[in-house]
């Protein structure tokens, strides 16, 4: 008898019991059914230039190769070897022309075909062995999308811009603000114990924990003359977007940069008429704030983009990179590295703060009262309209609202049902026309 | 970083110098440990540099590129304005990951002081060890080495930090955050 989290999770409602927190066997059924069934990031064209180029990267807890290949295209293989299971790849990037296991020395090139056996000739029947029968298994599905390439285990699962649908227009105005597109130019990676869904949820839905969480780091890093948040936060102006697939996306409705680095914020504002034509007036000014694209790609609007690998119900593995405008000026993209790693890396004055909160909640969680009573996520509800204020999909006029978090559990549940994609494809479907009446 | 044995070629210091340099880096580390910033401050030089980058795991034929350079990923990269918003900030006694304060005790070893071209200005190799608990059960250690440049000052320590580069012994960060000095 697999768990069934529909007993912790009312999203219409508005309710989700800490089990899904906690528990290690919905863990692995999470395993199971939300990380080998999702469209999760691998790569960014920026970090694999070249022919040859490598990162690894992970799917849920499965290692893989992602390379460039000699004709342009990107492969992405378990970093598993096929004879023993030992990783094949060892570096966390680098350029090379294959992969040596260094347990027996099988042999992959970067596409992942098995190349060479030692002593092939002399120890394997070819009756029984055929070279080509046993590379790392391949990510059968891959999608380049403005070059942020993302890959799925499950052949049935919708297509990438299907699977994004709305949120592809929010997504774009983090990273389609520019002719050009976006380049990585940093990384820090991290250990927070606590589960990959607290982290997950506040990108989809959480503007709301700013004021009082980050309350120090607003206070010390004013930029003179800026609003800074204080008249928004009282206004509580802004908007928040949950999607059917579980993504959500939420900002205040600003009229200009939102950046507390003065050449940032003079840059952002100088180019915004050309953004606006890119992307329209509302999306230029507004809308990025924050993001998650489900399960577990995350951004904000400082061009800090992440994925939290999961780690066990109580561990999670942050990679946070910074993004940039490839088109920004030299001095501008100098700026964004040292904005996010003051703020968003693990010294990052915003971000330490965060994690003290998903721990404390995490180490609670281990309390059999504490999972009993329901967490409440009724922000906002039954105020959600569809294709409002020029915003696509279904949003709340607010920022501070759950409706992002009632999005990623009611898909979460979906999902941890078990019921394949294209059944899930169809309940999508009859809830839309259910909720249009 | 240099070879150990070009590092060695450097001019010696007299035994007081190397005596006084190291009993401004423990007076340094009781600063941090006794949660006196705002003194601690005070060591660093106006033209302060205090620099973290980030390593990662690369083959020997890339190790070179194992350390992040200037201007790629770092954990700290600050002039003297940022380090006092770091220290304001814990003094608004709503940095929530240090309030309440955790318990850290900085041990500092290894120290070997350097001549350079000016008579006031040392080179300084230190390895630390940073023990944190917190709260009721929290506990971690971050080890790693460190690179200053140290400068004669009219203070009572004797000394203020020019340059400070920090080596955590670390890829992948294995603590929650880095919520105050190294």
């Amino acid at each position: 008898m697999t768990v069934d989290v529909s007993q912790y999770i009312d999203a219409d409602r508005g309710f989700v019991r800490g089990e899904i927190f906690h528990s290690r066997e919905i863990y692995e059924r999470e395993l199971e059914q939300v990380f080998a069934r999702s469209w999760l990031f691998l790569a960014h064209d920026s970090m694999i230039p070249k022919p040859g180029d490598f990162i690894q990267n992970y799917m849920g807890e499965d290692p893989v190769v992602v390379a460039r290949q000699r004709d342009g295209s990107v492969k992405a293989f378990m970093n598993q070897c096929r004879h023993r299971g030992m990783r094949i790849c060892r570096a966390d990037r680098g350029n090379a022309k294959s992969f040596m296991c260094s347990f027996h020395g099988w042999t992959y090139d970067t596409a992942g075909n098995l190349i060479h056996v030692p002593h092939e000739e002399d120890i394997y029947d070819p009756k029984v062995f055929d070279k080509k029968d046993w590379g790392p298994a391949q990510v059968p599905r891959l999608a380049n999308y403005k070059g942020f390439i993302f890959g799925n285990w499950d052949p049935d699962a919708p297509e990438f811009e299907e699977y994004l649908g709305d949120m592809a227009w929010y997504f774009d105005a983090y990273i389609d603000r520019y002719e050009g597109g976006m380049e990585a130019i940093a990384l820090h990676k991290w250990v927070i114990p606590c589960n990959w869904k607290f982290n997950a949820e506040q990108p989809a839905s959480d503007m709301y924990h700013a004021e009082v969480s980050h309350a120090s780091a607003v206070q010390v890093l004013k930029r003179p003359g800026a609003d800074n948040g204080a008249t928004r936060y009282a206004k509580g102006k802004g908007h928040q977007f949950g999607s059917p697939y579980g993504h959500g996306a939420g900002w205040f409705d600003t009229t200009e940069s939102s950046s507390r680095n003065p050449i940032i914020a003079a840059w952002e504002n100088e180019t915004q008429p050309q953004v606006a034509e890119r992307l329209g007036e509302v999306r230029a000014a507004a809308v990025r704030g924050h993001a998650n694209i489900f399960p577990t790609f995350m951004m904000l609007n400082n061009g800090s983009l992440r994925v939290t690998h999961p780690r066990g119900p109580e561990e999670m593995e942050v990679w946070s990179w910074t993004f940039v405008p490839v088109v920004a000026p030299p001095e501008v993209k100098e700026q964004y590295r040292i904005e996010v790693l003051r703020t968003f890396s693990p010294g990052g004055m915003f971000e330490q703060d965060d994690a003290e909160n998903w721990l404390e909640e995490q180490r609670i969680l281990r309390g059999h009262m504490a999972r009993k009573n329901p967490l409440i996520y009724t922000m906002q509800l039954g105020n959600a309209r569809r294709n409002a204020d020029g915003f696509p999909g279904t949003t709340v006029p607010h920022c501070y609202a759950d409706e992002g978090a009632r999005a990623m559990y009611r898909h979460y549940e979906d999902l941890m049902s078990g019921a394949p994609w294209p059944e899930l494809v169809e309940l999508k479907k009859r809830r839309e026309q259910e909720a249009a009446g | 970083m240099p070879l150990v044995s070009e590092r060695r070629a450097r001019t010696a210091v007299p035994v007081e110098v190397q005596r006084d340099v190291e009993r401004f880096l423990f007076d340094e580390a009781d600063l941090l440990d006794d949660w006196e910033f705002r003194e601690w401050l005070g060591l660093m030089a106006p033209d302060i540099h205090y620099w973290a980058p980030t390593r990662e795991n690369r083959l020997y034929r890339e190790r070179k590129k194992e350390m992040a350079g200037p201007g790629e990923s770092a954990y700290f990269d600050e002039r003297h304005a940022e380090l006092t918003q770091r220290v304001d900030r814990l003094y608004t006694h709503m940095a929530w990951a240090e309030e309440p304060p955790s318990r850290t005790r900085h041990l500092i070893t290894n120290i070997r002081v350097g001549a350079t071209e000016r008579a006031d200005e040392f080179d300084v190799e230190s390895s630390f060890y940073v023990y944190r608990t917190r709260g009721e059960r929290d506990v971690d250690h971050v080890v790693g080495k460190r690179y200053d440049l140290i400068r004669r000052a009219d203070n009572p320590y004797g000394f203020q930090i020019a340059k400070r580069t920090i080596v955590f012994d670390m890829a992948t960060l294995l603590v929650k955050n880095l919520s105050l000095f190294y």
